[in-house]
């Protein structure tokens, strides 16, 4: 949690964007679909979704059920909640400001 | 996840863990059948699949401290971490632990005493309403103060009526009883007579049966009716609800019981467990038209929309126009100077209160003040620790603990030891209070106090609990807690200083408490000693005293044929000195009045006591002039002879010789004379404190009164034999009382001795708090000090030097905690001056007495701690740095 480059810091909002595309999966799905995306976010550890998970299920931004996967395996599944989809549309606005500013800024120096 | 299922997580961490480890194992196996299906083996795919997920063992800990409600968890840590921490100190940690669990205990039954004594309302219904009728006199013995007669309740009745609900209920007193079941065997029972209308004014149901009512109080001796308190049906009846019918004999008059009253309510009188409640109607004839007779607490609920302030108004011109009234007969012995007062009786009224609520409130005071040393002393104990865990702090803040973390720890540590002081104290108080009840207690006045832990008791524990770890916990937590990383590195005397005058502080405040302790226990003490060495005008030791009673009404001519029999037997018994009889012993609490015209036809007020020939002597009281009573002195001859004392030859002769002089009195409405044959020296009765009062002795006539036997024998022994005599004399006498006349003297004493005896305990006890503190505050700063110590001492410094360097500013705190103790001490000092006997709270001998004590005792404390700062052996520490 002490690592804070901006990428692994946007984890949280990443992985709130995807369970509000595709609907509840479990956190091996996230991570398969971070990585089509972006092969940096989970660079160093894959398991680093886990406590990112766990703090948006605290904060009840996502709920978590278990559930039996085709192969008959027990996966805890995340599914996003209305206060979870509020939070995304917040961050995903002050995601942008905060990069349309940073541009700004690197363009006039 | 709901709160309830954080609780569940924190109390069964392994469930989490699993479910953590579950989710894990599902990543990284389906990774490595991602991986096996690119074509690696199950072996190389899981391992592979495993070190992509990364370290399971931190990520599941991180994972866990989101779950968990952190503070809860972090509670239960630090309460382990204390735990321990206690226990590495053990012998500190269990010193400190009594430390304040004698002083908490000390507070908790102080606590139950005033709350079962003073605070605690009566179980009955809108107590807020009751009043009772008080008389503010100028008589310094307050004891029968609020006892009236039953003519005054009957005009009470009839002049304050609308205003106020008016009812009565006796002094309780011991009665010889027998119960339905008993064989005839007799037993004492706490009555009370009340009057018909008392348990329906009161609110008081009954549990079964009925309680008594107006129509049982009608008609003088016609009621033989009674009611026991539940306690007493419980205890000697067997809850049995068919006593009811069953009869009961109270004083050789059958009663039938015709309820129990509900439980809970036992009296009126907080301190006094009533057994049987008898009608006012039952209680001796004589008195129902005696109007100075007093022997009844007169009660009232106010109507309402009265207030106090109205209604004792009208009482008062009431009690005016009764005290003026000459057709209610009074032969003039009305109370001078009396003036009648309403007071709440919300919580009861009760004689053990009235005697017991300010010794009972000083020494409150002083365990409060013994508390706030025992919490100054574990404040340096914590201080003393903390210091030495500096280090661990300043470490735990640079891994980034919070200044809120690091202050959680150290106070849950004062709450560990606190929770163990307070489970301590409960066990002490337990102990304690039945000590001090049994202390309070005599043989003539059992007191009895509802002090069972209840909520009250244990809500006043619990905020005791909070009150103390946050006074001796805060100050060292928040040194502990400013520990900011930088110390780490920098680790010498730096921090130290600030440390040292907090302790100082301490140190400064417990001398205060203590001195404050001291300078009251010392005045307490010394008033008491002063008490014992009273000179009561007559030698109360070896004197038994056996009260003897006889069933028949007995003519006097054979009355006083009995009373010499009885002696003559008494006297010889073998080891008996002397024997004599009186209407009741020195001390015993009853007294007569005597109104009687002097030769030059002045009123004279005197008490008045029966007695035998050899009384005098018996009871060691030296005849000064004329002689003792004789056989042959007979109460029925006119003039009667009589004795007077030295009080009354001074009071009313001035000097004037008094034997063969004539007083007159009226008796039966007839002129009666006096002749004084005897003049014997003043001795106290009732009271050491009291002064001494004019005394008339008149020969006594009826056997039943107090046999005095001055004898070495045990009382037992001479009980037993006097048992034997007295069917020899005649068949109706019986013995009902032994007891001894020192104990008769110590019960007018309980309160001093209660006061002395706790006091001096606790004013030790805080002494040797204080010096704890003063110990330990100076052997820190010796061994913080070692290096800079060896290093003047290496330099050549004498030892006086060393000694004012490490003990200045200690002596200089102590100092200041005098001079604030003894203004504090001064200052209490007025609360208990009423209590005092020929003391005086303000003088050299009161100020030197706690100054030295302390001063000896802080000697005693710095004595090992500055001896070991000289004898630091300089090469020794410096070595060690």
């Amino acid at each position: 949690m002490a690592r804070s480059d901006a990428l692994q810091g946007s984890l949280p909002m990443l992985i709130l964007k995807i369970l509000a595309r595709r609907g509840a999966m479990h956190g091996y799905a996230i991570t398969t679909q971070i990585e089509t995306f972006s092969s940096e976010v989970l660079r160093v550890e894959e398991g680093s979704l886990y406590p990112a998970l766990h703090r948006l299920e605290e904060s009840r931004l996502v709920k978590a059920r278990w559930a039996v996967t085709t192969k008959n395996r027990r996966a805890r599944v995340y599914e996003i909640t209305a206060a979870g989809r509020r939070h995304l549309e917040a961050e995903e606005k002050r995601w942008r400001k905060v990069t349309l500013a940073v541009g700004q800024l690197l363009q006039r120096i | 996840m709901s709160r309830w299922s954080r609780f569940v997580n924190v109390l069964r961490p392994g469930r989490l863990q699993d479910e953590l480890d579950d989710e894990q194992r599902f990543h990284i196996e389906a990774r490595a059948d991602e991986l096996e299906a690119e074509g690696l083996s199950r072996a190389d795919a899981l391992a592979r699949a495993s070190r992509q997920f990364g370290n399971r063992l931190i990520l599941r800990e991180t994972s866990r401290d989101v779950k968990l409600l952190p503070w809860l968890e972090s509670i239960w840590r630090d309460l382990r971490l204390g735990a321990r921490m206690l226990r590495k100190d053990a012998g500190v940690s269990a010193a400190a632990a009594i430390s304040l669990a004698l002083a908490i205990g000390a507070c908790v039954a102080a606590f139950s005493l005033i709350d079962a004594l003073i605070l605690r309302e009566l179980p009955v219904r809108d107590p807020a309403r009751l009043v009772y009728l008080s008389r503010a006199s100028n008589n310094r013995d307050l004891r029968f103060s609020a006892l009236y007669s039953y003519p005054l309740l009957n005009w009470m009745r009839q002049h304050v009526s609308p205003h106020m609900e008016v009812f009565s209920m006796s002094h309780q007193s011991l009665r010889q009883a027998i119960l339905p079941d008993a064989g005839g065997v007799e037993e004492k029972l706490l009555t009370q007579f009340v009057s018909g209308n008392a348990f329906d004014v009161l609110g008081v149901m009954p549990a079964i049966g009925r309680m008594l009512q107006p129509s049982d109080d009608v008609t003088p001796g016609a009621h033989q009716v009674a009611v026991v308190s539940h306690a007493f049906w419980a205890r000697r009846l067997g809850a049995d609800p068919n006593v009811l019918g069953a009869w009961i004999q109270v004083e050789q008059r059958p009663y039938q019981i015709v309820g129990v009253a509900e439980p809970g309510f036992s009296g009126a009188q907080p301190g006094v467990l009533t057994d049987v409640w008898l009608p006012n109607m039952m209680f001796n004839r004589e008195s129902l038209e005696a109007p100075n007779w007093n022997w009844l607490q007169v009660w009232g609920r106010l109507a309402s929309g009265e207030t106090l302030q109205t209604v004792q108004a009208i009482a008062q011109t009431a009690f005016a126009n009764f005290e003026d009234d000459e057709s209610v007969g009074k032969d003039g012995a009305r109370a001078a100077g009396s003036r009648l007062e309403l007071r709440s009786a919300a919580s009861g009224y009760s004689q053990v209160r009235q005697e017991f609520q300010r010794p009972l409130l000083t020494l409150a005071a002083i365990v409060g003040l013994v508390l706030l040393i025992a919490c100054s002393n574990v404040a340096n104990l914590l201080l003393a620790r903390g210091a030495a865990r500096t280090r661990e702090m300043a470490l735990r803040a640079s891994i980034g603990a919070g200044r809120g973390r690091l202050l959680q720890q150290v106070l849950i540590e004062s709450a560990v030891l606190t929770l163990t002081a307070t489970a301590l104290a409960l066990v002490i108080s337990r102990t304690a209070v039945p000590f001090i009840v049994r202390m309070l207690t005599t043989n003539e006045n059992p007191v009895y106090l509802d002090t069972r832990i209840d909520w009250r008791v244990l809500g006043f524990v619990s905020l005791v609990g909070c009150f103390t770890t946050v006074l001796f916990g805060i100050v060292p937590a928040l040194r502990a807690s400013a520990a900011g990383p930088g110390e780490v590195v920098a680790l010498g005397d730096r921090g130290h200083t600030a440390k040292a005058g907090v302790a100082r502080s301490l140190v400064a405040a417990q001398v205060a408490f203590s001195l404050m302790i001291l300078f009251v226990a010392a005045l307490l003490m010394r008033s008491f000693d002063r008490l014992m060495a009273v000179d009561l005008g007559f030698r109360p030791e070896h004197v038994t005293l056996l009260t003897v009673e006889t069933r028949d009404r007995l003519e006097p001519e054979k009355g006083r044929e009995m009373v010499r029999q009885l002696l003559d037997r008494m006297e010889s018994l073998p080891a008996v000195e002397s024997a004599s009889l009186s209407g009741w012993a020195l001390f015993r609490g009853y007294s007569n009045g005597n109104n009687v015209a002097l030769p030059d036809g002045r009123r004279a007020q005197t008490f008045r006591l029966d007695v035998s020939p050899q009384f005098f002597r018996t009871m060691r009281i030296a005849v000064l002039d004329g002689r003792e009573f004789e056989a042959t002195d007979s109460n029925a001859t006119n003039p009667m002879p009589v004795i007077v004392n030295d009080m009354f030859v001074r009071t009313y002769f001035h000097g004037e010789r008094a034997v063969g002089q004539r007083l007159t009195t009226t008796r039966g409405g007839q002129a009666f004379a006096y002749q004084i044959v005897g003049v014997v020296a003043g001795a106290h009765d009732g009271s050491v404190r009291g002064e001494m009062n004019p005394f008339l002795f008149t020969p006594i006539s009826d056997p039943a009164g107090t046999i005095q036997i001055r004898s070495p024998v045990d009382p037992k022994t001479l009980a037993d034999r006097v048992r034997q005599e007295l069917p020899r004399i005649h068949p109706s006498l019986r013995l009902v009382d032994v007891t001894l006349q020192t104990s008769l003297v110590g019960n007018t004493l309980l309160r001093e001795r209660l006061l002395a005896v706790l006091s001096g305990f606790f004013a030790a006890l805080g002494l040797v708090l204080a010096a704890v503190g003063l110990y330990g505050v100076l052997s820190y700063a010796v061994i913080r000090r070692t290096r800079e110590i060896g290093i003047r001492l290496a330099l050549g410094a004498q030892a006086g030097a060393v000694v004012r360097a490490v003990a200045g500013r200690v002596v200089l705190a102590v100092m200041v905690g005098g001079v604030l103790g003894l203004a504090g001490g001064l200052y209490f000092a007025r609360f208990v001056e009423t209590l005092l006997f020929e003391i005086q709270a303000v003088s050299l001998l009161s100020i030197a007495l706690p100054l030295f004590s302390l001063l000896i005792v802080a000697a005693v404390a710095t004595w090992a701690p500055l001896r070991r700062a000289i004898r630091v052996d300089p090469a020794e520490a410096l070595r060690n740095e």
